[in-house]
């Protein structure tokens, strides 16, 4: 298996196993409690800055959802029947926006949802650019 | 604060406007609001751009066009809330005595931008806005029963009214039915592709002045009073969606409306007609509880009963709004003072809301920001 790389540095893990799940890099407040995605400075909530890092998910609640018939930008561009979309209520708190691993039909508020890496694509190096998404949880 | 009222408006229609010159669109939406105002650009004491995708020195440059008078000139940039801020600063200047006249001038040609993925590939660039508010519509399909037929209904409504609009880019030559906006295209379930705003150029002005100035400088005509603007961006609340997300939980117009009110001492019982960010159709209906039009629960049975028709018990986005009328960002927020001007003044033609006395305007951008602003005739 080829070497994985994220799609960009600092929002989430790309675990050495490919079967474990990946996590998302952020920030609990430790003066109010609060979780956020991605990773801050200063607590949104209670504006103190004495944070801390902390790996997020990987499992949460689907929020809402779409499917998207139009293409997207960059590398998420779809250039067959679109994509799936979501927010996700992560465990800690944090509603996170994502496309999600499915087909149009997949989907039902309230369902679980876990993270899951997808290649997305390859580098000039031949390692795999690889994104979080969300799927339901088997 | 003085009492300032908006003198004049004007606009170029929105529309594919290819060919034409981004300073030519500026330029005829400036001309008309200074000839609606009855004064030369030599009278204007400051002006404010309202452009979105702007590369240095596009504002002062293409104000050239009006005359080289040495008025202070400031680009403004609140994504679709663009146009509407613009106007807010021009407001400011005169309510806080530094000018007596100001103008407010919104200008963007969509067509001229290359949505390539250079400068998109950023990790919140993958969900189109189409897509955020398709989510709020599944959302609330979930939580109160909506069905796209309701959803198709607003749509249908506004694509009427753009019809009675020689501004409108959408002027459909029949009535637009449900069904008809049903049967378009899918974009992002459940919103069809008559259920989203059109891709514009465009341009829109507004000349503020003094009251007292006005009054001398316009005698005869019907004044429109500013009697609120309240810009404001998120507070934190649960839900908040940092990456990606257009704008935040709905909980900020609330909130600018409330203050908007507040400010103007006036309730949504006194507003005659309304014009709102209704990008995508999902929002307008949003809007109808969020700015206190109806309590939560009833913005279906707003639809059904036909309350926001013009004709209705309060008319929303009378000009097509930006489903029909257009939505080229800089001058959006400025098409609705213009429609709002035009209403109040009892000029509005075919889509005259009977005996307008007072209108609300909202817009939302991304990154986010609300802001409400609220006129009233004499």
């Amino acid at each position: 298996m080829a070497e994985r790389v994220p799609y960009e540095e600092g929002y989430f893990t790309v675990p050495a196993d490919p079967g474990e799940a990946p996590r998302l890099l952020g920030t609990r407040c430790r003066a109010c409690g609060e979780h956020f995605y991605p990773r801050r400075v200063v607590c949104a909530r209670c504006l103190s800055d004495d944070v801390e890092p902390v790996l997020l998910g990987p499992r949460g609640t689907l929020y809402t959802h779409t499917f998207l018939h139009a293409v997207g930008f960059g590398e998420h561009k779809s250039k067959l029947q679109g994509y799936p979309a979501g927010q996700v209520d992560l465990t800690e708190g944090p509603r996170v926006q994502a496309v999600l691993s499915g087909r149009a039909g997949d989907f039902r508020i309230g369902m679980p949802m876990e993270l899951v890496l997808e290649t997305v694509a390859q580098d000039k190096d031949g390692r795999d650019v690889v994104m979080y998404r969300f799927r339901p949880v088997a | 604060m003085e009492d300032v009222v908006v003198l004049g408006t004007g606009m170029h229609r929105f529309g594919i406007w290819k060919p034409v010159p981004l300073a030519t669109l500026a330029r005829d939406a400036g001309r008309a609001a200074l000839a609606d105002a009855g004064i030369s650009f030599g009278d204007v004491g400051a002006a404010w751009v309202g452009h979105m995708h702007a590369p240095p020195m596009a504002a002062v440059s293409m104000m050239k066009e009006f005359g080289l008078t040495g008025l202070p000139v400031t680009r403004v940039e609140n994504a679709s809330a663009t146009g509407s801020v613009a106007f807010r600063e021009a407001w400011l200047a005169v309510a806080t005595g530094q000018v007596d006249v100001a103008m407010a001038l919104g200008v963007e040609k969509f067509t001229d931008l290359k949505f390539d993925a250079g400068g998109r590939r950023r990790i919140d660039a993958t969900i189109l806005p189409v897509g955020f508010f398709a989510m709020w519509a599944t959302r609330r399909m979930h939580e109160r029963g909506t069905r796209p037929e309701h959803l198709a209904r607003v749509a249908a409504k506004n694509w009427n009214h753009g019809a009675l609009n020689p501004m409108s880019h959408r002027q459909p030559d029949h009535t637009i039915t449900p069904e008809e906006v049903l049967a378009s295209q899918m974009i992002a379930e459940p919103l069809t592709a008559m259920m989203c705003c059109p891709v514009d150029d465009g341009a829109a002005c507004a000349i503020l002045a003094r009251a007292d100035v006005a009054r001398r400088l316009a005698p005869d005509r019907p004044q429109v009073h500013v009697k609120a603007s309240v810009l404001r961006t998120e507070t934190y609340t649960k839900g908040h969606t940092f990456l990606g997300a257009v704008v935040g939980p709905s909980q900020m117009t609330a909130d600018t409306a409330r203050a908007a009110y507040q400010q103007a001492g006036i309730g949504p019982e006194d507003v005659s007609v309304v014009h709102v960010h209704d990008a995508f159709a999902i929002e307008e209906l949003e809007y109808y509880e969020l700015l206190g039009f109806c309590r939560p629960g009833d913005a279906e049975g707003m639809v059904e009963r036909g309350d926001t028709t013009i004709g209705g018990r309060i008319p929303f986005s009378t000009d097509g709004g930006l489903l029909a009328r257009g939505h080229p960002g800089g001058p959006t927020g400025l098409a609705q003072i213009h429609e709002t001007v035009l209403q109040l003044r009892g000029t509005a033609g075919k889509r005259q809301v009977e005996d307008a006395r007072v209108g609300l305007c909202h817009m939302v951008g991304g990154g986010s920001v609300a802001i409400v602003t609220i006129l009233a005739r004499d």
